[in-house]
Order: C-alpha cells, then sequence, then structure tokens
C-alpha cells in the first residue's frame, strides 16, 4: 500500500532519480575534513531557522532593540537558548567556511573543473561575514555600536570614494536608526537570499562534478 | 551474498541510523524549544496587582466617587502608562461597590451626571443606574465590578 502510493507519487514528481543523484552518487574514498561543507551548511540551516524565530520578538528600533534583545533573553522560555544557538551559532559558521575554506585549498580540490565551486564558495565567505558584521549591530549595546563605528570607518579609508561608501553604509554620517534598520534588512533580506542563491549554485556543481579524492603523494 | 557485501550492506544501515538519529536529536534540540518559545508570551499572567485608588474617606455616601490613576503596564519589551479610572459607591460607609466605567456595550467611558442620578455613556447614550445596572440602552450588562480591600483607610482594587 505505501509502496504503492510511493510509486505513483515517484511517477508523477520523479524524486527517487533526484533522492539518488543527491545522496546515493559515488564519492571517492575521503576522509572527515570532508565533512566541513556539510557542517557549514548544517550550521547555515541551524542560523536560519533560529533567526527566524528571533524576528518574531527583535525590533529593529533604537529606542526598542535592545530592550527587545533582553525580553528574548530573560523573559522569554527558551529564549536564551534559541539566541544562544544563534549567537555561538554564528561564530561557528565563520570558523567552519573558513575551515572548508583551508581544506579545499590545501587538497587542491579548487583546481579543474571545480573553479566556478570555488568561487562561489569564496563569495559565500563574503556572505558569511556579512551576516557576521550586520547581525553584530543588532542586539543595538555599547559593544554592538562601538564595533560598527569602528567596522563603518574601516570602509571610510578606502581611498577616493571611502567618505561616500562609509554614508551608505550608515545610512548617513552617523550611526544612527538609519543604519540599524539597513542593518536588519540587509541581515534578514539581502543575505539571506544571497546565501540561497549561492549554496544552490555551489552544491549543484558539487553534485553535478562529484568531490575530489585526496591527491596522491605524486600528484 | 558475499561476506563483503553483507558488510557493505550492515555499514549503510548503519549509517542511515545514526543519521536519521543524530538529525532527530539536532531537530528535537531546536524544535522542541521552539514551542515554549513561540506560545510563551500567550501563557504568561496578566498582571494581577492590586491598584491604590485613595483615602477611603473621599468615598461620599451614596454617590459615585471617581478615582483616577495611572497605570504601568509592561508588554513584551514596552511599558506604557495609561489611565485607570473607576468609581467607587457605598451605602454605609463600610461595603463599597467599584465600577469599571467603561461601558459593556463597545468600551466608550462612561460618566456620572448626578443631576441625572445615573451613569450616562456618550456613544450609543445608554444609561446606567447608581449600582450599575443598565437603565436603559445597547449595554448587555451591568458596568463590572472589581474585586477591593481597604487597609489601613486606603482602597486598592485588584487588576485584571
Amino acid at each position: 500500500m505505501g509502496a504503492n502510493i510511493g510509486n505513483w507519487l515517484d511517477e508523477r514528481f520523479g524524486w527517487r532519480s533526484v533522492w539518488e543523484a543527491i545522496f546515493l552518487r559515488k564519492i571517492p574514498h575521503v576522509n572527515w575534513f570532508y565533512t566541513l561543507g556539510s557542517a557549514t551548511l548544517f550550521v547555515a540551516m541551524t542560523q536560519g531557522i533560529t533567526g527566524i524565530l528571533l524576528t518574531m520578538y527583535y525590533v529593529p528600533d533604537p529606542a526598542r532593540a535592545y530592550d527587545s534583545v533582553v525580553y528574548i533573553t530573560t523573559q522569554l522560555p527558551m529564549g536564551w537558548f534559541i539566541r544562544g544557538l544563534h549567537h555561538w551559532g554564528a561564530s561557528a559558521m565563520v570558523v567552519l567556511t573558513v575551515a572548508h575554506l583551508l581544506r579545499v585549498f590545501f587538497l587542491g580540490a579548487y583546481k579543474y573543473p571545480r573553479e566556478v565551486t570555488w568561487i562561489t564558495g569564496v563569495f559565500l565567505l563574503l556572505v558569511v561575514i556579512g551576516f557576521g558584521f550586520t547581525g553584530y549591530l543588532l542586539p543595538w549595546d555599547q559593544r554592538a555600536y562601538w564595533a560598527t563605528t569602528v567596522g563603518t570607518r574601516i570602509i571610510g579609508v578606502a581611498p577616493g570614494i571611502g567618505e561616500w561608501l562609509l554614508r551608505v553604509a550608515r545610512g548617513g554620517s552617523e550611526l544612527s536608526a538609519v543604519t540599524l534598520a539597513r542593518f536588519f534588512g540587509t541581515h534578514v533580506w539581502i543575505l539571506p537570499a544571497a546565501l540561497l542563491t549561492l549554496i544552490g549554485v555551489h552544491l549543484y556543481l558539487v553534485i553535478r562534478i562529484g568531490i575530489s579524492a585526496v591527491p596522491e603523494k605524486d600528484e | 551474498m558475499t561476506p563483503a557485501q553483507d558488510k557493505q550492506a550492515n555499514r549503510r544501515d548503519f549509517m542511515k541510523t545514526a543519521i536519521v538519529a543524530i538529525g532527530g536529536i539536532i531537530g528535537g534540540a531546536i524544535g522542541i524549544p521552539a514551542i515554549p518559545y513561540i506560545i510563551g508570551p500567550a501563557q504568561q499572567k496578566d498582571n494581577e496587582d492590586w491598584i491604590r485608588l485613595g483615602a477611603v474617606s473621599k468615598v461620599e455616601l451614596n454617590v459615585p466617587t471617581l478615582f483616577k490613576t495611572t497605570l504601568e503596564t509592561q508588554t513584551g519589551w514596552v511599558s506604557s502608562e495609561e489611565e485607570f479610572s473607576v468609581y467607587v459607591l457605598t451605602e454605609n460607609g463600610q461595603d463599597f461597590s467599584v465600577m469599571s466605567n467603561i461601558c459593556t456595550h463597545l468600551g466608550c467611558r462612561v460618566r456620572w451626571i448626578p443631576d441625572q442620578d445615573g451613569f450616562f455613556c456618550p456613544c450609543h447614550n445608554a444609561t446606567f443606574a447608581k449600582d450599575g445596572s443598565v437603565v436603559d440602552g445597547p449595554p448587555p450588562r451591568p458596568l463590572d465590578q472589581f474585586e477591593y480591600k481597604v487597609e489601613d483607610g486606603v482602597i486598592f482594587v485588584k487588576r485584571g
């Protein structure tokens, strides 16, 4: 009965071949360092889920942002846990992404035919750093405020257009309500959209080309 | 099936089980806390404390007396102040009835009109008697009564 329904659905969806292509593909004999990419992906998923949960209470307004974060952490049942996961997951994202990048680099996995996978991966690293930078401001406490003051000031030292870029990043000359709102919008809309698109391409290439084997001594 | 294939199959089954188990643990670790996290604010009890109205001696005999105070309310991360008014009525100086000034029809504020010996609601011309019962108009029930207590000559009402 169950098998019949499965067959009936598969005739229409064709999901078995998709499942086989994704999960039953042949891979070379590799080591544990090859799991870093998957680890990054799964932490990214928990960041997405906990982040969505946080937006149910967080308010991106200077008058209320800090109070709403305190409310999440101290008043809500399990709020400390959800926020804690998102907080530590953010650090884990950066560590795992860099570790994954180092694995690919040192094992030469970026070479033909995987150059585009590498390039999308580099952009993914930038997106992850962007998440970290924009997310850091959102609690709107002293550390967030001054870290972003310094961080955006760094943009300002770019030659020529630095001052202008600084104003774009802050939405004016000073850190303000505009800064907080645009960092929030970037953190929850622009960067997730970029992340999903890039992960889509990245994973498509990983599945289409397959992963590289550990190089031999004389390779 | 050769022993090698058999071993291979077992390994595959083990990995499948391990993936499902670990995935289940991770899913549960996030999914289960998410439930109290989402429904938490609905479960919280509304503020239930005693509101200080003022000296009992201010209540006139047989005349509903208005007491006004400001209430601080904390909803989520926002604390706000709101005006809170009630009418207190006593016939013997011992037993009181504390009535809400909110019309039971659609929530407008009622006002005591001494000349007409009744509460009047400006929204739909409802009138309530001195004891809060409906005299005329659309309200479905008498004015709401508050629980009260008197301590050291000061009257308090229970919020909620």
